[in-house]
């Protein structure tokens, strides 16, 4: 049964990940196709609408939208600030790339009765928000406030998964959405007349995407390029193709591990019990049964039990591919139902888990078929043992006890069982590091983000570039311990033929509110000249320290300028991004004087609430990030980690528990007479037992002594296979993780240890008596 | 062989060790019931060499079995010291083998991964007061092979080894099951020499089963049996020397 356990979850793990995997993929290329997905986009200052019929007109070029986004503020009864994404569409939808679905509601009007705003929002924002068809949203745009009213919810392919920007770990959607409105009315409210800021095309099959993109850069030069990108490094695409990676490469590895150690366990117990049935195999072809059939016979065990635990896989994998679903229904916002049955997975499945079977009960059964009768009705040949090579410690083996003596001496001269159940406990620890590393991980990244690199309470960021001398008014508010101004400067870094877009970062020297770090947790002062690059800019554009680099303004106003700029360190932060300069520095860059367009505050605790207050009747201020609603907001997503550490942890145990309990019970039936022998002898349960303990624990706790540093690298191994370019995390793991890994791991082998031992109390010292003969 | 003159008092010869009483044993077959033993009733005295006798069958193995306290009777009753153990816990029957008994098997039964010398320690850590390791193995003419495997002995080595192993607990009730059965005529006589010396020496009661007659010449008493019952119990005055007896 339990090695049926293990063939269980190896074909329940194979069968839900490769159904999610399926069903993901799926719906998103529906999804994607259904609603012209952009293959490039366009970020431009602002360009006449009539651009798009120029663009349009590339042979390159299959289909071409023209629109207005832009984030800002969302107003609160309640004075918290929330940012939504304001995005104009032209009606009708048909020939629109990155159309939306309608999911509830009613589609908005163009040019409804009474001048108002109606407008569509995501279906996560509006269920975080309690919003309903009907309902008013108040955003400040152009320095006053503007009334939307929401008539449903809608989906598109660039909003699958909904973050902000990179800086986001995940989606918060109290305080972020996406808000579709008509073209006309988003121009008017944003103050684009007849104009747009972005540009989306698909590529005409058979064409050279870059070679499309540039002309097309090309046509839009006047207007200013502050960006452009391919679909894969538009935001919410890139994080579920991450996913897609990751659930793809853990759906093919992860499985073949349960599926080869139930195989070795089953060839083990099988040769166990062929050994111990020689003398019936003799007898059937001394009669004259033919090998085929005997083999077929034995074959045929392990063929049931694996076959009962590949059925009991399928449904259980059905069950949890539906888990798995809903799961992904809660992250990703595809309209799609992802769901149903992956007929192809439940037929790998099935097959590999029964060739895996096959191949045990083949190979268990090869040996003794090759003797022939007469040797095989002869009993087994009296077992030879010797000395091994640790008794030339003389030192140390004279310390032992002869119980201690017996059972090394046993586990030595069983190599290679006694290898495969400490692989096998290697590899249940390792699924305990696994199980609880992505929790030490996060918090490990918590902590640094929100205690060492942030220490600011508020960061205000306002609506557009401001003189320095004006964020006294925030400053001096009552409860305000400290403000330190920032600059932000959205750029294009150049180094030899590539570029990257980045954010830099202007403060001045000796703030204290935001710290800067390197890859080694050391800290780094703001230089008053150069830049401390982004590590992930720079392992793209392949800068080191002393390089050179070009870095292009890329402001939503403004000519560009250019400038160049000396990289005096590489820094790296847990969560976000972004470059480091002077706060002089990003002026310089920008050939401004003293402007900032943020402020980071330290606050009196007890003035919190007033502070907020008073910042949301500031019509110049378009957001207002609280450190401590940030950090409140992860530790909420990350309690559905929850469901990843239960399923991983019993996985984990049942797979021990399966290895250690199997090579106890083999033990135990290879050892009957002797253990029989004992028991005649006078020797209790208990000191029979402690002697199969020993052995257990003897292949056991190197196992999992191995087990917790491969399970590290295994997470190493999956944290390098869910990375990308946007999005890595660094794997640690705390003292107490490994300790609790550890006591699990001796819990589990001590359970399966009893478990297999209970049939102690049956011997009968009596069958020795009985011949050998 | 060495002398084995200085090992632990010896009972005094015929002091009644135990009294079987009436004792039955019966087996379920499926739907056969096999009466392996019936209405046996018999004593064993401390110092004797007991030979019993009989062809397969006949229930030698099972009244040793009872003997040794490895099965109880289905009715009946074995009193050992005042005490009926067919009336106490398997806990106390575990420790009446522990500390009263040894055994020495046809096929010798040693643990394959201790050495002659570990095989015979592990058994003397069972009791409190046994003989010295060196000195039973000694007594047993293997000082020489003390640190080998079992299957680095001969079958008349390991006989010995096993012999030694239960000598060393100093048994109150040594038995023997076929104990010459895998040896050669040689051998086999050296192993009931050793087991007559035990005998003497240790005062033990020396129980052989055996289907081999000639053993019996050398036995103090002999017991036949025939189809699980007591044949005949022949008390022999002049029991020949184990070197004097021959098959």
């Amino acid at each position: 049964m339990a090695v049926a356990l293990v063939v269980m979850i190896g074909v329940s793990i194979y069968i839900s990940m490769n159904t999610a995997y399926y069903n993901l993929d799926h719906s998103r290329d529906v999804f994607y196709r259904e609603n012209h997905f952009a293959d490039y986009y366009f970020h431009v200052v602002r360009a006449p609408y009539q651009v798009i019929k120029r663009i349009e007109a590339l042979s390159g070029v299959d289909m071409v939208t023209g629109r207005v986004q832009m984030d800002v503020p969302l107003m609160r009864e309640n004075a918290d600030r929330g940012t939504i994404r304001l995005t104009g569409y032209h009606l009708p939808l048909d020939k629109e790339v990155n159309r939306i679905q309608l999911l509830s509601g009613r589609m908005f009007d163009k040019d409804p009765s009474g001048g108002r705003i109606e407008v569509l929002t995501d279906p996560q924002f509006a269920a975080a928000n309690r919003l309903n068809p009907g309902d008013s949203l108040v955003v400040a745009a152009q320095g006053r406030e503007v009334t939307l009213t929401v008539t449903g919810t809608a989906g598109g392919p660039e909003f699958i998964y909904p973050m902000k920007d990179a800086a986001s770990l995940m989606p918060e959607p109290e305080s972020f959405g996406i808000i579709m409105a008509p073209l006309n009315q988003v121009q008017q409210v944003l103050g684009y007349p007849g104009q747009v800021n972005q540009v989306l095309i698909t590529v005409a099959p058979g064409y050279d995407e870059e070679k499309v993109a540039e002309q097309v850069e090309k046509i839009l030069e006047p207007y200013g390029n502050l960006a452009s990108y391919p679909r894969k490094d538009q935001l919410s695409h890139a994080m579920l193709d991450a996913e897609l990676e990751g659930l793809q490469k853990s759906a093919s590895s992860l499985p073949a591990v349960f599926l080869v150690l139930a195989a070795v366990i089953q060839y083990v117990m099988l040769g166990r019990m062929i050994k111990t049935q020689r003398r019936e195999i003799g007898i059937l072809k001394a009669l004259g049964f033919d090998r085929r059939r005997i083999v077929m016979h034995y074959a045929g065990y392990s063929m049931m039990i694996t076959l009962l635990g590949a059925v009991l896989g399928i449904i259980f994998g059905i069950m949890l591919s539906s888990v798995f679903s809903k799961a992904y229904a809660i992250f990703f916002n595809l309209p799609q139902e992802i769901g149903g049955l992956n007929v192809k997975a439940i037929f790998y499945g099935l097959i590999f888990s029964l060739a895996a079977g096959a191949a045990a009960g083949l190979g268990a059964s090869r040996g003794i078929l090759s003797l022939n009768p007469a040797e095989s009705m002869r009993s087994e040949p009296p077992r030879v043992s010797g000395r091994i090579g640790l008794e030339r410690w003389t030192w140390l083996w004279r310390k032992l006890d002869n119980y201690w003596r017996m059972s090394i001496r046993t586990v030595w001269r069983n190599g290679w069982r006694s290898f495969f159940t400490m692989v096998g406990v290697m590899f249940a620890a390792g699924m305990l590091i696994i199980a609880f590393f992505a929790d030490d991980s996060m918090d490990y990244m918590l902590t640094q983000h929100f205690a060492f690199e942030k220490s600011y309470d508020y960061l205000i960021r306002f609506t557009e570039p401001v003189k320095e001398y004006e964020i006294l008014n925030i400053s001096r508010l009552e409860g305000v311990v400290k403000s330190e101004p920032l600059l932000e400067v959205p750029v294009r870094v150049s180094f030899g033929v590539r570029e990257e877009d980045d954010l830099l970062l202007g403060m001045n020297p000796g703030t204290t509110l935001k710290t800067v770090f390197n890859e080694d947790g050391d800290l780094l002062a703001i230089p008053q000249d150069g830049v401390l690059m982004n590590d992930m800019t720079a392992k793209k554009l392949g800068v080191k320290v002393g390089d050179q680099v070009t870095i292009e303004t890329r402001m939503q106003s403004g000519v560009s300028q250019e400038t160049s700029l000396k990289v005096l360190g590489i820094n790296h932060q847990m969560i976000g991004s972004g470059s480091y300069v002077s706060l002089k520095q990003a002026n310089q860059v920008l050939r401004e004087s003293r402007i900032v367009t943020a402020v980071m505050l330290k606050v009196d605790p007890g003035k919190a609430a007033d502070i907020e207050k008073e910042l949301n009747r500031m019509t110049g201020v378009s957001s207002i990030q609280s450190r401590q609603r940030e950090l409140e907001g992860f530790e909420k997503q990350m309690g559905y980690m929850i469901y990843f550490v239960v399923i991983m942890v019993s996985f984990a145990v049942i797979l021990g528990f399966a290895i250690v309990y199997n090579s106890s019970v083999i033990g135990f039936s290879e050892r009957q007479r002797e253990l029989a022998l004992l028991k005649m002898m006078g020797f209790s349960d208990r000191e029979v037992g402690g002697l199969l303990l020993r052995e257990t624990l003897l292949q056991s706790i190197p196992g999992m002594l191995l087990g917790l540093p491969f399970g590290r690298m295994m997470s190493q191994w999956w944290v390098a296979a869910i990375s990308t370019e946007a999005f890595t995390f660094p794997v640690v793991v705390y003292p107490r993780t490994y300790i609790v890994s550890a006591i699990f791991g001796v819990l589990f082998v001590l359970v399966a240890h009893w478990f297999a031992s209970r049939g102690i109390r049956h011997i009968e010292p009596t069958e020795l008596l009985k011949n050998n003969d | 062989m060495g002398n084995i003159m200085d090992l632990p008092a010896m009972e005094s010869k015929n002091q009644t060790l135990m009294r079987l009483e009436n004792v039955s044993r019966n087996f379920v077959m499926g739907e056969v019931i096999v009466e392996a033993l019936r209405d046996v009733t018999l004593e064993i005295n401390a110092g004797e060499i007991l030979a019993i006798l009989g062809p397969s069958g006949s229930g030698k193995s099972t009244l040793l079995n009872i003997v040794g306290g490895m099965d109880r009777p289905s009715t009946g009753r074995v009193i050992y010291e005042g005490e009926d153990l067919t009336r106490v816990s398997d806990d106390l029957l575990g420790r009446f083998r522990r500390h009263e008994v040894g055994f020495v098997f046809q096929f010798y039964n040693l643990i394959p991964d201790l050495t002659a010398w570990e095989n015979v320690e592990i058994t003397a850590e069972l009791v409190e007061s046994p003989s010295s390791v060196a000195k039973v193995l000694e007594e047993v003419g293997l000082a020489d092979r003390a640190y080998h495997f079992p299957s680095q002995l001969s079958g008349g080595e390991q006989q010995r080894v096993s012999i030694a192993r239960a000598m060393v607990k100093n048994p109150r009730l040594l038995l023997c099951d076929e104990p010459t059965g895998a040896l050669d005529h040689q051998t086999g006589s050296m192993v009931l020499s050793l087991l007559a010396n035990v005998s003497r020496s240790l005062g033990s009661a020396v129980v052989i089963v055996t289907h081999n007659t000639v053993i019996g010449d050398m036995a103090d008493r002999v017991i036949r049996m025939r189809s699980g019952k007591v044949a005949e119990i022949i008390t022999n005055p002049d029991p020949l020397p184990p070197e004097r007896i021959s098959w």
